[in-house]
């Protein structure tokens, strides 16, 4: 019995681990306020920097493909390739701090959930097989089996992920706008982002703000320990009346908002005219020319190699 | 209304909330009835061309303007992307966008800032590049709605001698809507004082305020030399003057200059006492403080907020904090509750320390109102509102300001099932302070509570303070650029600057240090500056109303004087000429 017991805590303690330190290590090291780091551009001055805005708009695009059309082998080398310019960007460290938690967290929870659920064709290997006090929930065991397919599509998804917040980080975007423009896109599209990426900091400042006010106005937000299980439901019960009250100041400042862009907007002829012109001017230099035919390169040969049934994916 | 803006003309146009200002200035710009929807019947043209039927980018090539909040008319990252907005939409050539890009940062200062990120910018810098991308567009008359709202007064002067160059060097027509008088009146060619929709007044700066009765009437602000002018005749011969400038120039040779040196002996003789008991500038006179700030820091990433600051406030007293902007006030104040975590030191509230991150705990002692009022507002009526607080958390069983009590007392009897949005500004900002204060707190701090107020309701909240002070014996602690109106009011000034202490002490002696004040980025009131321009560096303590100014050199002047200044404080600044020839 002591034995079932013992084994049964361990066996929640690998189920609820995970979607439990995420929340926490979201407040301890992030918070509402440090989301604002995760899309707000980094001036600097390095080579990442100066590269033509186009190939930055096409480097996650290209990479993206590769984590698509390639097996795992193949993977981890592009893996690697789209680790490595963050070492030459050296961000700060407040936004490595974001990046950390908010990339590697729900990557964290991909790797670790199939490792609970995707299981192979029997017979199963498991690492450590749940009693039946929690096999109930769905999951009979963790197992290297899962555990690697949520790490290859974890990886996968990193990726992607990865190449668009170091484009993100180290791209003006302005840039982006005249990327966007310089492949035909409407300029709204342009516009459109420009306009998220400048205010959602702003939004997230404010709804920081607002959320200061209810707490200023005696509605208690503060969060229990973690042992003191029997505050928690008031906890969560707190914080969903909560989103109810301050859903109403951050609407009308929002509409309030918005109102007074879209005259800005209209008064600086934006829409005034089908193509727009720019200051930026950006000369080709040797090597923008490399990173385009590297891109090249890479996915025309992976998609060579996948015609061939080399390093292709078998799923 | 009928109204005409000449090329290179500076006009003013004020009146009190709700006037219409706002309204007139989207009219002059074509964006009524196009983008804000409204019936517009009459004409808005440039040069006999109709505005009003213009698309907006035509129209905004003619009249550019500047909305009130800089943070919502900057869309781009950079100041450079910003000011080029405008130039790229009308698909300019690239060589034609870079000179106007070029000329706009130039004039208006921010070229060494091109490449900054708007978000990083202060509040002078917001909107000297709003203008500066206004500017982009080429508009041959540019409409500023209340640009100075939010800027200390040295970052108001920066704006308004931009503007100035505008007009004079580019023969640009400038339209600046303001409540700020004071500051733009030395500005100004014209003033227009608008009341309930219409133009009651279009006159020069001096004609404007010859007769101060109308502007008492209609409850709008007048210069502080202007009123001084009118109470003291007698020692302004000249025009009336319209800045500190103006009147020292007039009354360098006068009675005035001995007078008031008189009577700043006499107050500095008065008050010796008073210094040796430690009110004098430098020594807190916190003997049992409420609040107590031991050597606090606080950093945020490599930039240093708050240095090392030891402060402490007494239980009922009215302490001011002010400084420019980002010198550490709302830092500090914020830490009163629990908001932001110091990197070395400890605030106090009655000796407990304050616990970072507690503010639901420390809310309940201190009543922290944020400049931002509105984000105060959660509930859909005035009663329920008020009663926030109590369906939270337990209050004394025998509070100073009951729900009842603070109905009848901030006036909102019969309002009671109101939702807080169909209040006024000013109504919804009463409400917030009530209901902060029916929790019972220990401390009221105020984050810039006059801002973008005009004269009447600015006093209408002083008023609604001081009755507050009167019956809860409240300690007070407000944050504010509004040196001539609430930090004159207030028994201590505290001065901060690169996140220290700098000055502390007596509003009349802290308002002396003329020179200090301005190395601080803050101008200290027209009356306080006239009196150190003209009693000299020694200068310990000086008088901070008109009023008060106006009797103490009667009193030390001369019976005749006298009379002149009865006639003309009787009045409220009655008629101008008939105080001026007793």
């Amino acid at each position: 019995m002591s034995s079932l017991l013992v084994r049964t805590v361990i066996a929640y303690l690998i189920v609820f681990a995970v979607p439990l330190l995420l929340p926490v290590a979201f407040f301890k090291l992030v918070g509402l306020g440090g989301l604002r780091e995760l899309v707000t551009y980094e001036a600097r001055d390095t080579p990442l920097h100066n590269l033509d805005p186009r190939l930055k708009v096409l480097y996650p695009i290209a990479m993206g493909i590769l984590s698509i059309i390639l097996n795992w082998d193949f993977m981890l080398i592009v893996f690697g390739l789209s680790i490595l310019p963050w070492f030459w960007l050296r961000p700060s460290r407040a936004k490595v701090r974001v990046l950390m938690v908010m990339v590697g967290g729900p990557a964290l929870t991909g790797f670790w959930s199939q490792g609970l659920y995707y299981l192979p064709n029997p017979p199963i290997h498991f690492i450590y097989q749940f009693p039946w006090t929690i096999s109930w929930l769905g999951s009979p065991g963790i197992t290297a089996f899962g555990l690697v397919f949520g790490l290859e599509q974890t990886a996968r998804v990193l990726v992607t992920v990865s190449t668009s917040m170091l484009i993100l980080v180290s791209t003006d975007v302005g840039d982006f706008t005249w990327a966007f423009e310089r492949f035909r896109m409407p300029p709204q599209v342009g516009f459109a982002l420009t306009a998220a990426l400048r205010f959602l900091p702003d939004m997230i400042g404010r709804t920081t703000l607002v959320l200061r006010a209810i707490e200023l106005r005696g509605y208690d937000l503060s969060r229990p320990r973690w042992f003191q299980m029997t505050k928690w439901p008031d906890y969560v019960r707190r914080i969903c009346q909560c989103v109810v009250l301050v859903t109403v100041p951050l609407l009308v400042g929002s509409l309030r908002g918005t109102t007074t862009m879209a005259m800005v907007a209209d008064a600086r002829g934006f829409g005034a005219s089908k193509r727009r012109g720019s200051l930026r001017v950006h000369k080709l230099t040797a090597v923008d020319i490399g990173g385009y035919v590297v891109l090249v390169v890479l996915v025309g040969t992976a998609i060579v190699l996948n015609h061939f049934h080399i390093g292709a994916r078998p799923y | 209304m009928d109204l005409a803006v000449a090329a290179g003309e500076v006009v003013l146009v004020t009146g009190l909330s709700g006037c219409g200002k706002s309204t007139l200035a989207l009219a002059l710009c074509g964006l009524i009835p196009s983008r804000v929807h409204g019936e517009l019947r009459g004409r808005v043209s440039f040069d006999g061309r109709p505005l009003s039927g213009l698309p907006p980018h035509e129209a905004s090539q003619l009249v550019g303007m500047v909305f009130q909040n800089p943070n919502l008319q900057l869309i781009n990252h950079t100041v450079q992307a910003e000011v080029a907005f405008g130039p790229e939409n009308l698909a300019l050539p690239q060589p034609e966008i870079a000179a106007r890009v070029e000329w706009c940062l130039d004039f208006t200062g921010m070229a060494g800032l091109r490449k900054a990120s708007t978000v990083t910018l202060s509040g002078g810098q917001k909107q000297r590049t709003a203008i500066a991308a206004t500017l982009a567009m080429r508009p041959r008359i540019l409409v500023l709605d209340e640009p100075l709202s939010d800027l200390d007064p040295i970052g108001a002067q920066e704006v308004l001698g931009t503007l100035r160059r505008l007009a004079k060097d580019e023969g640009t027509g400038v339209v600046i809507i303001e409540h700020r008088v004071d500051e733009v009146a030395p500005w100004a060619d014209r003033v227009v004082l608008m009341d309930g929709g219409r133009i009651v007044l279009d006159r020069p700066p001096r004609d404007a305020w010859a007769d101060q009765a109308r502007w008492a009437r209609i409850g709008v602000g007048v210069p502080d030399m202007v009123r001084l002018a009118h109470a003291l005749p007698e020692a302004f011969p000249g025009p009336l003057p319209l800045s500190v400038e103006e009147a020292l120039g007039q009354v360098r040779e006068t009675w005035l200059v001995p007078a008031l040196a008189a009577a700043a002996a006499a107050r500095a003789r008065a008050q010796q006492g008073l210094a040796r008991s430690g009110g004098g500038l430098g020594e807190s006179t916190a003997a049992t403080p409420v609040l107590a700030w031991d050597h606090i820091t606080v950093d945020f990433d490599a930039n240093r907020a708050v240095d090392d600051v030891t402060l402490s406030i007494a239980e009922g007293e009215w302490v001011a904090m002010i400084g420019a902007n980002g010198s550490g006030k709302s830092t500090l104040t914020g830490l009163t509750v629990g908001l932001g975590t110091p990197s070395a030191g400890q605030v106090y509230f009655r000796g407990s320390p304050v616990r970072p991150g507690k503010v639901f705990e420390h809310a309940a002692q201190v009543a922290l109102l944020l400049q931002a009022a509105d984000e105060m507002l959660f509930e859909e009526t005035v009663l329920r509102e008020l009663s926030f607080g109590s369906r939270f958390r337990a209050l004394p069983p025998d509070p100073v300001l009951d729900v009842p009590g603070a109905i009848d007392f901030f006036g909102f009897r019969g309002l009671e099932d109101t939702s807080p949005w169909e209040l006024s500004q000013g109504g919804r900002q009463r409400l917030a302070l009530a209901a902060l204060l029916v929790g019972a707190p220990g401390v009221l701090v105020l984050d810039e509570p006059t801002t973008g107020q005009d004269a009447e309701r600015m006093r209408s909240f002083l008023r609604l303070l001081e009755a507050v002070r009167a019956r809860t014996g409240l300690t007070v602690l407000t944050v504010t650029h509004d040196i001539r109106g609430l930090a004159s009011r207030a028994a201590r000034i505290v001065v901060l600057g690169q996140g220290r202490v700098q000055l502390d002490g007596p509003a009349g002696a802290v308002f002396a240090r003329t020179a200090e004040l301005a190395q601080w980025g803050v101008l200290a009131p027209p009356v306080a500056r006239l009196q150190a321009e003209l009693l000299g560096p020694d200068v310990r303590d000086v008088l901070l109303s008109v009023a008060d100014l106006a009797a103490a050199a009667v009193s030390f002047h001369g019976p005749v004087a006298s009379a002149a200044v009865d006639a003309s404080l009787t009045v409220s600044g009655g008629p101008a000429r008939t105080a001026r020839t007793p």
